[in-house]
């Protein structure tokens, strides 16, 4: 069988701060003819550097080491001239922005004939028709009106669609892509990964797909590679991959995804290791629950007895329960004593208007909300952007202006200014999307959490140097860390510091606001059970607003539908998910990433 | 871990220094024409006003080693006196007009929507009047001294800086930890004194260089035209322009020495800034 792309013994090195990091260590690969690929790895495994090494788009002063033959041409040797009519036409690529890998000043219709025309020459009519037939291919409907627009007058779906076509433009025999779907709403990111796998079938072409989400691997590839720390840990069929996960790692990676109505996450102990701090011998061998003596001194050869090969020297049995397989358990319903009340609230943003004339009026992005969240429930708030779930959340953080009335405790914000409406809006505190956008670069962490502190009132520095370190040890971090920047922290780390810090305020309610769409899926699972013990330890409420309906539905005891500023349904967790009663929900429910726990079911459709 | 170590602001000055030529550039030659106008009065002790009728504009010699001008005055006294005449107006004046910029910057970019309104569009009938015109008129129109020129210099440098705080603030006022300071209870003074200041200082360190630079170029350019520091004393830009009225004896050695001040102490500020810029990243 001869390989699309064969890669042996590659390593990349980094240089960083003067000195040479091996990012990618000993990477093999091998991508068959129309093979779908999944490179799965948590940010820092390298998967990302390993799909530019094979564009050799690498940063400045990085070395490759091995060998990447694509159809026998070894292009780690190849010199610029020819890496530039390898790009694109024996290699495509599509990435995670695809608003930033568009030029915004030109017609997508310039831009996909241009892609043609660099490698196929022909003229710019022909460069058209080329671009128009792509565009119908990729699924842009009436294809003919939207040659001449530009990348922001598309959807970001329609955009990434654009973004293939390009990629598809000289008819390569490998596709890679990168986290093609990150940032795209569910409903939308389902058809991209249809769109892809039907291309695929429809061109024979190989797809090199990079990805942390494990449950698009699942439904879409036929074969799976697994990054740790920048080397291999199992790599084989997908079918039994997920079937019989043999490596430590690649168990553990799958009990943290969350589920539709999971009873428990599983957590990974310890966080991955710096590039410049790897441990020797096997990577995961500190973090790993199986690990013996031997692990660490040598990194283990693969093993392969199942459909699998693992890097690991007790590899798991093929008899194995599947982590993830563990029955759904309903929630029980619980009886909660009340605490917000939101009525008829409703938010209009204004349009563009100038000194004179009246702004344009828009339609309003919240519109009549009514419901009532109880003392230590958690309320999940799902639906696509421009739901206007976020807008929720503001209105009830009174960061916007709304009409309605919010009422905390009873006591209503409209009625009430000055020092009392902020004594009472501190009690809602919320954890935003991204924990460093979250925090003044420029202040320390101790600095971070000893605000809402210090602005409740005066007290001693040494009470709140004592509350600092106490905090810091209730989200689990080390209290040495408060003398530290938050640029020096991982993002897990980080949004663990912005935990700490809602709860330093003492609230009663805590808007989590996307708290771990930026995380990666082990770094999630520990955030989220964090979060769950935190509540039942401090009975305060959340408002959990996500996209995502498994981690919605881990966290809430109800769950609230968003759909163009309107309640579709707002129903009990258990109850929802097993019965939507509204189409939306229905949508949502099947867009939403599931890794299937039983074997056969799962085709590459 | 060890990524985290080196981005600590905890490494010392000279660690911080080395690599950075621009900056170490600039401030060696900014400090080197600080000392010339502040301190070499005291190292070379030679009173610029002595008039030696025999020695009238002679080249550089060992008694007068940046020679005499046309009317046998120490060309290097003059050269020192006009530097402290000259930083001793600019200085004040750039950090006056620094001041103004930054709290009308906050005022408008912290402020409620229609303030903001209004303090732009005055904003931009300030920066629509031509400064140095405006300026010609006014000094023309007061009585001459150090302060007044201070005055003027600052009430009419601080438009550009205003308008860039105000932006600068704007855009960071709806960053995410802003809000959730305010969600636990900051008031706007809070905001601005504790978390804007710290993620602005390096925005307002940088332009702050740039204006000593503005600053002394404009100094000497009214010099230049007879309205800035007023004789008997004298200042890089009088003495630029007393030199090319007797050009056509290429005096070099009177024309040089204060053009070149002039344009060094522009480089200093400007490769400072720029240093600067550079070690702290894009400036956020």
């Amino acid at each position: 069988m001869s390989a699309v792309l064969e890669i042996k013994d590659v390593s990349v090195t980094l240089k960083r701060g003067g000195k040479s990091v091996t990012i990618l260590d000993q990477f093999n690969l091998s991508i068959a003819p129309g093979e779908m690929m999944g490179l799965v790895g948590e940010s820092g495994s390298g998967k990302t550097i390993a799909a530019l090494a094979i564009m050799r788009l690498l940063p400045p002063g990085a070395q490759i080491q091995g060998q990447i033959l694509l159809n026998g041409e070894d292009l780690a040797k190849a010199d610029e001239a020819r890496m530039r009519a390898v790009r694109g036409k024996g290699v495509g690529m599509v990435f995670q922005n695809p608003l930033a890998a568009l030029n915004p000043s030109r017609t997508v219709a310039a831009q996909i004939g241009e892609a043609w025309r660099v490698h196929q020459g022909g003229g710019k009519a022909q460069a058209r028709a080329k671009a128009l037939e792509l565009l119908g291919e990729v699924g842009i409907p009436n294809p003919d009106t939207r040659l001449d627009d530009y990348p922001h007058q598309f959807s970001g779906g329609m955009r990434q669609r654009v973004m293939i076509a390009m990629a598809l433009a000289c008819s390569p025999k490998l596709l890679i892509a990168d986290e093609p779907t990150t940032g795209l709403d569910p409903l939308i990111a389902r058809q991209i990964m249809e769109l892809i796998a039907r291309l695929r079938r429809e061109r024979d072409m190989a797809v090199l797909f990079v990805t942390h989400d494990l449950s698009v691997v699942q439904e879409h590839a036929e074969s799976i590679h697994v990054l740790y720390a920048g080397r291999s840990v199992e790599w084989g069929g997908a079918n039994a991959f997920f079937a019989h996960p043999r490596h430590p790692y690649s168990e553990a990676l799958l009990g943290s995804v969350a589920r539709l109505g999971q009873a428990r996450l599983q957590n990974i102990p310890g966080n991955l290791p710096e590039p410049e701090s790897r441990p020797a011998g096997c990577r995961f061998a500190p973090r790993c629950a199986y690990a013996q003596e031997a692990c660490s001194s040598a990194y283990p050869p693969a093993h392969g007895h199942g459909g699998t090969q693992a890097a690991c020297l007790y590899p798991l049995p093929l008899s194995g329960k599947l982590v993830y397989a563990e029955p759904l358990a309903p929630k029980p319903t619980r009886r909660f004593l009340p605490l917000l009340d939101v009525q008829n609230l409703t938010v209009r943003y204004p349009g563009a208007g100038g000194w004179f004339g009246g702004a344009t009026k828009l339609p309003p992005s919240l519109n009549d909300i009514t419901l009532t969240l109880g003392r230590g429930e958690c309320l999940g708030v799902v639906g696509e952007s421009g739901s206007g779930k976020s807008t929720f959340g503001r209105a009830v953080l009174q960061m916007i202006g709304y009409e309605g009335h919010v009422l905390l405790d009873g006591q209503d914000f409209h009625a009430t200014a000055g020092q009392a409406k902020r004594d009472l809006r501190r009690k809602i505190q919320v954890v935003f999307q991204d924990p460093r956008e979250s925090m003044n670069p420029r202040m320390t962490i101790g600095e971070v959490i000893a605000e809402p502190i210090r602005l409740k009132g005066r007290v001693s520095g040494a009470y709140v140097r004592a509350r600092v370190q106490e905090l810091l040890g209730q989200v689990g971090l080390n209290p040495e860390m408060a003398a530290r920047y938050p640029g020096g922290v991982s993002g897990g780390q980080a949004q663990r510091i912005a935990i700490a810090r809602a709860l330093a305020a003492e609230p009663e309610l805590i808007v989590l606001d996307e708290p771990t769409s930026a995380l990666d899926v082990s770094t999630q699972a520990m955030l989220l059970n964090l979060l769950k013990d935190l509540a039942f330890r401090n009975a305060f409420s959340y408002i959990l607003i996500s996209h995502d309906f498994a981690v919605v539905s881990y966290m809430a005891d109800r769950i609230a539908v968003l759909n163009a500023g309107r309640i579709v349904e707002l129903n009990e967790t258990a109850a929802l998910i097993s019965s939507p009663q509204h189409a939306y929900t229905a949508a949502l429910i099947a867009a939403a990433p599931q890794l299937q726990p039983h074997l056969g079911q799962t085709q590459s459709a | 871990m060890s990524e985290a170590l080196a981005m600590s602001p905890t490494r010392s000055l000279g660690q911080r220094l080395s690599g950075n030529y621009t900056l170490t550039f600039g401030l060696v030659l900014g400090a080197l024409i600080l000392v010339s106008g502040f301190v070499a009065p005291f190292i070379y002790p030679v009173d610029p006003f002595t008039i030696h009728p025999a020695h009238a504009l002679e080249a550089p010699s060992a008694a007068f080693p940046f020679g005499t001008d046309e009317l046998g005055r120490d060309a290097l006294a003059l050269l020192l006196s006009g530097g402290y005449a000259t930083l001793v107006v600019a200085l004040p004046a750039a950090v006056l007009a620094f001041v103004i910029g930054i709290a009308y910057g906050f005022i408008s970019g912290l402020g409620p929507a229609w303030l903001d309104k209004l303090l732009m569009r005055l904003l931009d009938v300030f920066l629509a009047l031509p400064s140095l015109i405006v300026l010609l008129f006014f000094a023309a129109l007061v009585p001459q001294s150090n302060i007044n020129l201070i005055l003027l210099l600052g009430l009419i440098s601080w438009p550009s800086l205003a308008r860039l705080v105000r932006n600068e603030v704007l855009a960071q006022r709806g960053r995410d930890f802003m809000l959730a300071a305010q969600q636990s209870g900051a008031s706007r003074a809070y905001l601005a004194r504790v978390h804007l200041i710290r993620v602005i200082a390096p925005i307002l360190v940088v332009n702050g260089t740039f204006m000593i630079g503005d600053s002394i170029l404009t100094v000497s350019a009214l010099s230049f035209l007879g309205l800035g520091v007023q004789p008997p004393q004298e200042s890089w830009g009088s003495l630029l322009e007393s030199a090319l009225d007797i050009a056509a004896l290429d005096p070099w050695w009177l024309i040089l020495p204060p053009g070149l001040l002039v344009f060094g102490s522009l480089l200093a500020a400007s490769l400072t800034g720029q240093g600067l810029l550079r070690l702290w990243g894009n400036g956020r």
